[in-house]
């Protein structure tokens, strides 16, 4: 067993976990914090992206240990109390989802390109920067049409942006 | 999933310590890669255990390996076949041909493997590549063992 | 039409959970004291098992079970079964294979279950595997349909060459009739690729026994949870019905793959009562590719026989069907009902006769994915009908127009009788969408830029809503089809529904409670939908073949009707008027020409404080039930049309446009079934452009993972159009057909005629990889500079 700490969703933890222990199983077995979920064993899904110090990984991939001293961020740690995140508020606005499981997956990714590729993002470049993200609902078309209108929300909620 | 390959090498030693090479649990057991036990348990059969990886499936096989077609000094057939457990099963053999040439003798070997269970379904792709890499191994250890500089040296210092 | 009535795009109100990682699937749920199971599977596509050694195993740190097929037979859990019998040609029933749910003897394919590890901890469960010992003579296996009946290997003793059933339907001389006089006969040998069906929630079980009740719970992923306890009870023999529960939570997907009942929810709950402890199985993704439930894998010959006109005289077709390894629950109805009953499409044919062969091979079952057979039909009588076209020299659009049906109700050659709808009105709406009339232009601008442009029809329909019992039963459904439904009002005036379908994507808590709202006045807020959870909701069916629309609300609105001729009662009693001058409109019980009314809510609360009525007289509540069983299938059609671009170059074929208008009936809320249209495309193109299960010749799957089997993602798609054109169905009182499962139905044809447009009319197969289509590319190239 090996000692790890770290801040998820603004809470610092601590706990003794098997060195083994991926950052996904962590964060659902330990934390139980459920919404980051497991769609596959080889890294090609995306249902269980979280963001790492800001960025979008797949905590799939990385070992707790690996996360000593970050900042994680899950799906349940990214709206402001009662009140959705623009991305959470544009995937329900425009169905971008309809069984809700690679939805978490999905969001985090998507809040993650808008912080990289800005509020304006055309389609062409959201179907390209959603290929580690599998959907089998939706067609993807939602989506795209979600987080095309969640950048523009994120854009006039710099406020929001800026606190997380 | 099946994979064939074949290949030649020429040894610097006479085919007949190369041929006696080949029968050597010793010599065989430190030249397959992750090999950890062969014990003879006939003329023709050995008991292995060794250790394989394919991409991200990694097993620890059990089985037995046969000689058949032996013809000495010219050359017999290798076969074996393991159980990994959960990873699946790995089965393969090769034919081996020897031949005195100029610099010593010549190795050429018809390699036929196959693999099933996780091994294909996840490593399918990389048996090729790691196949290959197997046999390359093995030859070079080989060569090494047989070379007369080392043929002298006893198997621990190897 | 309210804002949140019957047409409304009302939000999804149950979006709010799974926006915010609240959604509850049974992998999120843990129960005191579970043990994890994990299970042993077959490396070998077809092996007797001479013996198994779990010594090591069960000293393993943490174990505290390794279970196999004997422990199963000792404790005399019965078989998995398939509920669907199949006769063939000659009377003679289908041959079954024995199916348990833990291998006896031998296994079957590669993935087959030869034993379960029970451990404190999944890692103690998995490491404890390795250990066991199988000791496997390996038999001959077989892999391809086609060549199935001829193999030396045999799969199951009491099928000899691995023949479930050679099965027809039709009338064989009137097609030979047709085809004598025929004027053109076009021939085309076709398959359709085997696909796995992928939810990305990967099934899962957990097991529970209370020994102080004696009863089971069973949480798992399933698209109809009291089929799963009904055959788990009276065919399994786990426990008798009443002493299990079993629940569905949220189940992320389903696509036909999780209404099967299989091994592994099985093997939990029988273990769980074994070791006194909770069972969780969750399936690892290569898992799911293993041993869910595969689709399609048909390989057949299809013809079509026209007059001088054009006109479509006959239709001849003969499929053998891969069944895999052994018959999963509803496997015989996929190639047979739910097939060859479609092969007349929207066209008035005169004469059709299919052949079906079922086959076993050492694969692992298939069974119902979206679409279920009908994708099939389609897949043959729209390719059917666009390689005839072209052969005559005929628009595709002209012959299609040219051959349909006109005038209902229908009687197909093939059982069906179509009840409604209006082909010519989808395809004409879709050729406008597409801006048909100037496809030329844009194929002259792409060959500018060295591009191949192509353009495909595919004119789909489908029967769905499955469907009235009395017509299942006697083409050998063991189950009746109908569905349940429970209208509970509160004291309050909220309310909560009951359902027997199952919700795994589809939205019912919204499109469900549109409709209560809209026809009992309540704000949609005041409503919840309850489904997946046999101790709450009475009974049910589940949710498949496009049936919760048209079975499932119809069911619901027959207990509405019932909860208002209740309500007039009270009503009466309340206003002092007699029933027959009540009328309910509008969320108000009003007497018939006066002012004098009562809320719904009002009424709802006199019923249950029951003041103003006597015992004697009328019952108090205010709870109505309702069994619907429908009187037809629906009949959900319409027209897709694909348009490709090549680069002949590379191979790669880009979808640039893709138009969708189908006739769905009554639409209660448009957001969600164009969602449902969507997905269905994504399915289908999926099929036609990238997916395909492939086994080696030793049975070996070689696509396991999302590494080797292609799974469409964002970038493959255009923006869809969708359309819609509406003809009520008449067949249940809601008027709505379905459409869960229409654009995979559509799409697959769609796709392949356009490549084969594209391409100068070669003929391709499924999936028409980038490699495939530059093969084609470059003959369809050769050809055209030799003429």
């Amino acid at each position: 067993m090996a000692a790890v700490s770290m801040t998820v969703n603004g809470r610092s933890v601590t706990a003794d976990i098997d060195p083994r222990t991926l950052l996904v199983q962590f964060l659902r077995e330990d934390l139980r914090l459920t919404g980051t979920h497991v769609g596959c064993d080889t890294s090609q899904c995306g249902a269980c992206v979280v963001h790492l110090d800001g960025k979008a990984v797949k905590a799939c991939t990385i070992l707790a240990l690996q996360c000593e001293g970050a900042h994680v961020t899950t799906i349940e740690g990214l709206a402001n109390g009662t009140e959705l995140h623009p991305m959470q508020a544009a995937f329900r606005e425009h169905h971008g989802l309809q069984c809700g499981f690679c939805t978490p997956g999905m969001i985090m990714t998507a809040v993650d390109l808008v912080n990289r590729k800005g509020s304006d993002v055309d389609e062409h470049t959201i179907r390209h920067e959603l290929e580690g993200n599998l959907c089998r609902c939706t067609g993807y078309h939602n989506i795209v049409k979600a987080i095309a209108a969640g950048a523009r929300a994120m854009a006039q909620a710099p406020l929001r942006q800026a606190a997380e | 999933m099946a994979m064939t390959m074949t290949g030649e090498v020429v040894l610097p030693a006479d085919r007949s310590i190369v041929w006696a090479a080949l029968n050597d649990p010793e010599v065989l057991k430190r030249c397959i890669p992750g090999c950890e036990e062969l014990q003879k348990i006939s003329e023709t059969e050995f008991q292995a255990r060794a250790k394989v990886a394919v991409g991200p499936v990694k097993a620890t096989f059990n089985g037995r390996v046969q000689l058949s077609d032996i013809d000495p000094p010219n050359g017999y057939t290798i076969a074996g076949e393991g159980q990994g457990g959960v990873a699946g099963f790995a089965k393969g053999g090769a034919k081996v041909r020897l031949e005195e040439v100029e610099a010593g003798t010549r190795m050429t070997y018809d390699v036929e493997a196959t693999v099933g269970g996780k091994l294909a379904q996840l490593g399918g792709r990389l048996i090729n590549g790691t196949a290959k890499k197997y046999a390359d191994t093995f030859f070079a250890n080989f060569a090494r063992l047989v070379a007369p500089t080392e043929a002298g040296a006893s198997p621990e210092n190897a | 039409m309210t804002a949140t009535g019957i047409g409304a795009p009302v939000r999804r109100k149950e979006d709010q959970r799974f926006v915010t990682g609240t959604g509850r699937y049974v992998d999120d749920l843990n129960r005191p004291g579970q043990a994890y199971a994990y299970f042993l599977r077959s490396p070998h596509a077809h092996a007797a098992i001479r013996r198994i050694d779990k010594a090591a195993a069960l000293a393993s740190p943490g174990v505290l079970a390794v279970l196999t097929g004997e422990d199963l037979a000792a404790d005399k859990i019965g078989n998995l079964i398939c509920g669907w019998m199949i006769h063939s040609k000659d009377g003679t029933p289908m041959k079954a294979g024995p199916h348990p749910a833990l291998a006896q003897g031998k296994v079957r394919y590669v993935g087959d279950h030869v034993a379960v590890v029970i451990a404190e901890t999944l890692l103690q469960a998995k490491d404890a595997a390795e250990a066991i010992v199988v000791d496997y003579e390996v038999l001959p296996a077989v892999v391809d349909p086609a060549e199935a009946q001829k193999s030396q290997a045999q799969v199951h003793e009491v099928a000899p060459d691995n023949t479930v059933f050679r099965w027809h339907l039709g009338d064989k001389a009137a097609v030979d009739q047709a085809f004598a006089r025929a004027k053109h006969i076009t021939k085309l040998s076709l398959t359709n690729n085997r696909l796995v069906p992928n939810a990305m929630e990967p099934r899962a079980a957990i097991g529970e026994y209370d020994p102080g009740t004696d009863s089971f719970t069973l949480y798992t992923t399933s698209q109809n949870p009291h089929v799963a306890r009904l055959v788990l009870s009276a065919f399994i023999g786990i426990a008798p019905e009443h002493k299990l529960r079993v629940i569905a939570p949220d189940v992320g997907g389903g696509f036909g793959s999780k209404i099967f009942i299989y091994a592994e929810e099985t093997v939990c709950l029988w273990a769980a009562r074994k070791i006194g402890r909770p069972v969780k199985w969750n399936a690892e993704r290569t898992e799911a590719f293993l041993a869910d439930a595969h689709g399609r894998d048909h390989v057949t010959e299809a013809e079509m026989a026209v007059d001088e006109d054009g006109r479509i005289l006959g239709i001849r077709v003969s499929t053998i069907a891969n069944l895999g390894a052994y018959l999963s629950t509803f496997a015989s109805s996929v190639p047979t009902y739910l097939y060859a009953p479609l092969l007349s499409g929207p066209y008035d044919i005169p004469a059709i006769y299919c052949e079906v062969d079922g086959v076993y091979t050492n694969t692992a079952p298939v069974d119902a994915y979206r679409g279920a057979g009908r994708p099939e039909a389609t897949f043959v009588v729209e390719r059917l009908a666009e390689v005839t076209a072209r052969q005559l020299g005929m628009d595709p659009a002209k012959f299609r127009k040219k051959n349909y049906i006109r005038n209902f109700p229908h009687q197909t050659p093939v059982i069906m009788t179509y009840d409604v709808g209006d082909y010519h009105a989808s395809l004409e709406k879709a050729l406008e969408l597409a801006d048909y009339k100037n496809f030329g232009k844009r194929k002259r601008e792409s060959a500018r830029r060295g591009k191949l442009r192509g353009i495909g029809f595919s004119s789909y329909i489908e029967a769905c809503g499955i469907a009235p019992s009395q017509a299942v039963g006697s083409l050998g459904a063991g189950v009746g089809l109908w569905e349940s439904a429970e209208v509970r009002v509160n004291p309050t005036g909220s309310i909560e529904v009951l359902t027997g379908s199952h919700s795994h994507g589809q939205g019912h808590e919204t499109t469900f409670a549109q409709l209560v709202s809209d026809r009992l006045g309540v704000p949609i807020e005041n409503i919840t939908i309850v489904h997946g959870d046999t101790d709450k909701v009475q009974f049910g069916m589940g949710t498949y073949g496009s049936r919760s629309g048209a079975v499932g609300m119809s069911a619901i609105a027959k207990a509405i009707d019932k909860v208002i001729a209740k309500g007039k009662k009270v009503a009466a009693h309340v206003l002092e008027a007699s029933e027959g001058d009540i009328e309910f409109k509008d969320g108000k019980f009003t007497v018939v020409g006066t002012d004098k009314s009562a809320a719904f809510g009002d009424i709802a609360l006199q019923a249950y404080i029951a003041h103003k009525f006597s015992g004697q007289e009328l019952e108090p509540g205010l709870k109505e039930g309702a069994f619907y069983d429908p009187t037809n299938f629906t009949f959900p059609a319409g027209v897709h049309i694909c348009e490709v671009e090549i680069d002949p170059e590379t191979g790669m074929t880009s979808i640039v446009n893709w138009t969708a208008v189908d006739d769905f009936g009554v639409v209660i809320n448009p957001m969600i079934v164009e969602g449902q249209v969507h997905g269905g495309i994504a399915q289908g193109v999926g099929q036609a452009l990238h997916e395909r299960a492939v086994y080696d010749a030793s049975g070996q799957l070689l696509t396991a993972s999302y590494m080797d089997y292609q799974m469409p993602r964002a970038e493959d798609f255009p923006p869809f159009t969708v359309g819609m054109t509406v003809t009520p169905c008449p067949s249940n009182p809601l008027g709505v057909k379905g459409c869960g499962e229409a654009g995979a139905i559509a799409a697959p044809a769609a796709v392949i005629n356009a490549i084969t447009d594209a391409l100068g009319h070669e003929d391709i197969a499924m999936p028409a990889t980038p490699h495939a289509v530059w093969r084609a590319a470059q003959k369809s190239q050769m050809r055209m500079a030799a003429e």
